[in-house]
């Protein structure tokens, strides 16, 4: 049974539909990451599963139960983890940690043991006892992910759990999250950061104006571009129509243009040397063919016709 | 019930350490009081907080036995109460003038006995006032007027008397006791023959003082006292306001979202912000009257009951600026609306400036329905007059309290309730 799943899922603030028929899973154990770039609809998504948004349409399923059936019941399973740094600046580490424990339900004592717990496998037991206003972003990034984790949730949302912080920072949130999916926690990740998606996920649902455009593993995900490759020609592309040549469409398919470079997945399973042969062999100056794996951002390219990082 | 005590000991402690805007909120209204009552003439010291104890020097060039009398008389009776007097040379007396530590300085000059005893031409006493103070060199110069009168009689009246006095007291080889007797016995004889003429006088006046049934126990005025307690209540709402607006805060930083995503009712949230307003402004009204009794030695005549009003006036700021806060759609909206509510309803409820001298329309229909006045008068009722009413200020401003606190808790928690996203 999976621990979340989302079905047709839609949400409009006024005329803008900010969710539009969102429907996945996330299995216990399971880090599914939505990919999307800024104003995909990601938040919302995320809003309206732990309860802070109602939805206009569709169901969230956790643990087997509706959440609006039983809201305490699901919120008690789930924890958040918020884009911004929701702590107390004034307060200590510890401090923060202890309070959203008791608030979770969590008794004085076990709160206590639970944040020592925490402190130490985020590396930050020696900082503790300082105010979190004095923390860097990477510290301040750890104590609001452990916040979230105090009561041992069994389903973690992640809003941008990395936003704004350095590589390394990054790195180590990263490595303590797959700790958490090692133990059973199904995990759902909402990220703008391709290779967060790429590194983390076992499964990506790609997300844009509100909807889903896309959802499988890394490698299904490469598949639709047409195999585990991508062709890059360079040369003089301006005012070029690669449809208009002669058997180009039933070769190739364009997933870019710019004035300099032409992408193409080539269609069915050819030789590579031959679609170099191709590529060379097409009516414009070409200077250079390269190949390379497909990513994320090539797939979004595709759905899209945008690149993610604009 | 729990996690209300553990959000109450979270802003507590975030309160504590993040006291600057409580502080100054519960610093200025201390600062106007000792400020207001300086310039008012309430620092005149003693413990009555009134005229106080006059400090003044005398100077005696002349040191003769009349100006050791006239030395001798201002410590004696109730002058003794009033007057502290310290004996200097010219140059001391001036200098402690200057430095302030003297109202005023009489000084008599050498030759003044024997001048004024045998009438030999004018004799001038020396007042010199002190320009940093206004009150006491004022009353200094009606007591030397006083003195200078009554000179004048005695010297009109005893003229032969005065002239063999100043033989008595100028004998060679010194005073003549056998001479002073014989003069005193004659000065009574004289002061008895003109008794008739004197008594009984034809004009005379009555003096009461009101008492009240607590005369006697407690304190006079005291200027501080007034003063006190409007500020307080001035500056108790803009505390309530600067707690309330921890509910746009916790919006702002994310941690009202983060809230809501854990299995609690926004209404817990909501009433754990109103334990907390009025816990802030429970202790902010001890501060303000008890420690503001302590810094200004003002002696509370009732403070069981004043602590009554005051613990409903911070039910009523609390709801008030809760319902304020409510209405406002954001916080930099809930600071401007707050603020400016809570010094119009200060100004015109009578807590800055007395009541009295607000204008005759404000005053008679709209102060009156002012809570801050209801605290107000009855505190100073209580300080002052003696009277119950504060059973009746006590009740409504609580009353009134609950059922804003009630409607703001309720309007809150629908507004929290929608739109927010994490």
């Amino acid at each position: 049974m999976p621990l979340l799943e989302v079905n047709r899922l839609a949400r409009a603030f006024g005329s803008v539909r900010a969710v539009d028929g969102v429907s996945f899973r996330v299995e216990p154990g399971e880090i599914y990451g939505l990919l999307g770039p800024n104003g995909a609809g990601k938040t919302t998504t995320l809003s309206m599963i732990c309860g802070l948004l109602k939805p206009d349409a569709g169901d969230i399923t956790v643990d087997g139960v509706n959440f609006w059936t039983d809201p305490p019941r699901a919120q008690g399973i789930m924890g958040v983890v918020p884009q911004e740094i929701a702590l107390y600046e004034e307060l200590s580490g510890r401090e923060n940690l202890e309070f959203w424990g008791r608030l979770a339900g969590l008794d004085r004592s076990t709160a206590k043991a639970r944040a020592g717990e925490l402190l130490a496998a985020l590396s930050l037991a020696d900082r503790a006892e300082d105010a979190v206003k004095k923390y860097s972003g990477g510290m301040k990034r750890r104590i609001n992910l452990g916040a979230a984790l105090m009561h041992r949730p069994r389903l973690l949302l992640l809003d941008e759990p990395t936003v704004g912080i350095d590589p390394q920072a990054r790195a180590n949130i990263l490595e303590f999250i797959r700790g958490l999916c090692v133990g059973g926690t199904g995990i759902l990740y909402t990220t703008h950061y391709l290779e967060e998606a790429e590194q983390l996920c076992q499964r990506i649902g790609i997300i844009d104006h509100g909807r889903l455009l896309a959802e499988g593993t890394l490698a299904q995900l490469q598949e639709r571009l047409g195999g585990d490759r991508l062709f890059v020609a360079e040369g003089q592309l301006a005012g070029a129509r690669p449809d208009s040549w002669p058997g180009f469409r039933e070769r190739f398919r364009t997933l870019q243009q710019t004035e300099r470079q032409l992408t193409v997945a080539a269609l069915g399973s050819r030789d590579p040397a031959d679609c170099l042969r191709d590529l060379l062999a097409l009516p414009v100056h070409i200077e250079n063919v390269t190949v390379k794996r497909p990513s994320l951002n090539d797939v979004f390219l595709q759905l899209t016709g945008r690149d993610l990082r604009e | 019930m729990k996690s209300l005590g553990v959000l109450l000991a979270k802003d507590l402690r975030r309160a504590q350490r993040n006291p600057l805007a409580y502080l100054i909120h519960l610093g200025m209204p201390l600062v106007i009081t000792a400020l207001l009552g300086l310039v008012f003439g309430a620092g005149g010291g003693g413990s009555e907080g009134g005229l106080g104890t006059i400090k003044f020097a005398i100077v005696d060039e002349d040191d003769s036995p009349v100006t050791g009398f006239l030395r001798g008389a201002v410590n004696q009776g109730r002058a003794a109460e009033r007057l502290r007097p310290v004996f200097l040379d010219r140059s001391n007396a001036l200098a402690r003038l200057t430095a302030n530590q003297l109202s005023a300085a009489i000084i008599i000059p050498a030759g003044f006995t024997r001048r004024y005893l045998t009438a030999a031409g004018p004799v001038t006493l020396e007042l010199v006032k002190n320009p940093a103070q206004s009150i006491h060199p004022a009353v200094m110069e009606e007591l030397v007027g006083a003195l200078v009168t009554g000179l004048n009689a005695v010297a009109r009246n005893f003229a032969d008397e005065l002239a063999t006095w100043n033989a008595v007291f100028e004998r060679p080889g010194g005073t003549d006791f056998r001479a002073v007797a014989d003069q005193i016995v004659k000065t009574g004889e004289k002061v008895e023959a003109l008794a008739a003429f004197l008594n009984p006088p034809r004009i005379t006046y009555e003096k009461e003082t009101r008492a009240t049934p607590a005369a006697g126990r407690g304190p006079g005025f005291n200027l501080f006292a007034f003063l006190l307690p409007g500020l307080a209540a001035m500056f108790l709402l803009f505390l309530a306001e600067v707690a309330v607006r921890d509910v746009y805060r916790e919006i702002r930083t994310g941690t009202f979202q983060r809230f809501c995503t854990l299995p609690h009712k926004v209404g817990v949230f909501v009433g754990g912000k109103a334990v907390v307003v009025l816990v802030i402004l429970l202790v902010g009204s001890v501060i303000l009257l008890g420690g503001g009794g302590l810094v200004f030695r003002i002696a509370w005549r009732a403070p069981l009951a004043m602590g009554l009003v005051a613990i409903g006036y911070a039910l009523f700021a609390a709801g008030f600026m809760m319902l304020l806060a409510a209405f406002a759609q954001n916080e930099r909206r809930a600071d401007a609306v707050g603020n400016v509510t809570a010094m119009a309803l200060g100004l015109v409820g009578g807590c800055a400036f007395p009541a009295e001298a607000l204008p005759a329309f404000m005053r008679e229909h709209l102060t009156p329905l002012m809570p801050p006045n209801w605290f107000v008068e009855a505190i100073r009722g209580l300080q002052f007059r003696d009277e119950a009413a504060w059973v009746e200020a006590a009740v409504s401003l609580a009353g009134l309290g609950f059922v804003l606190a009630g409607v703001a808790a309720w309007l809150l928690g629908r507004k929290l309730r929608q739109g927010v996203r994490a």
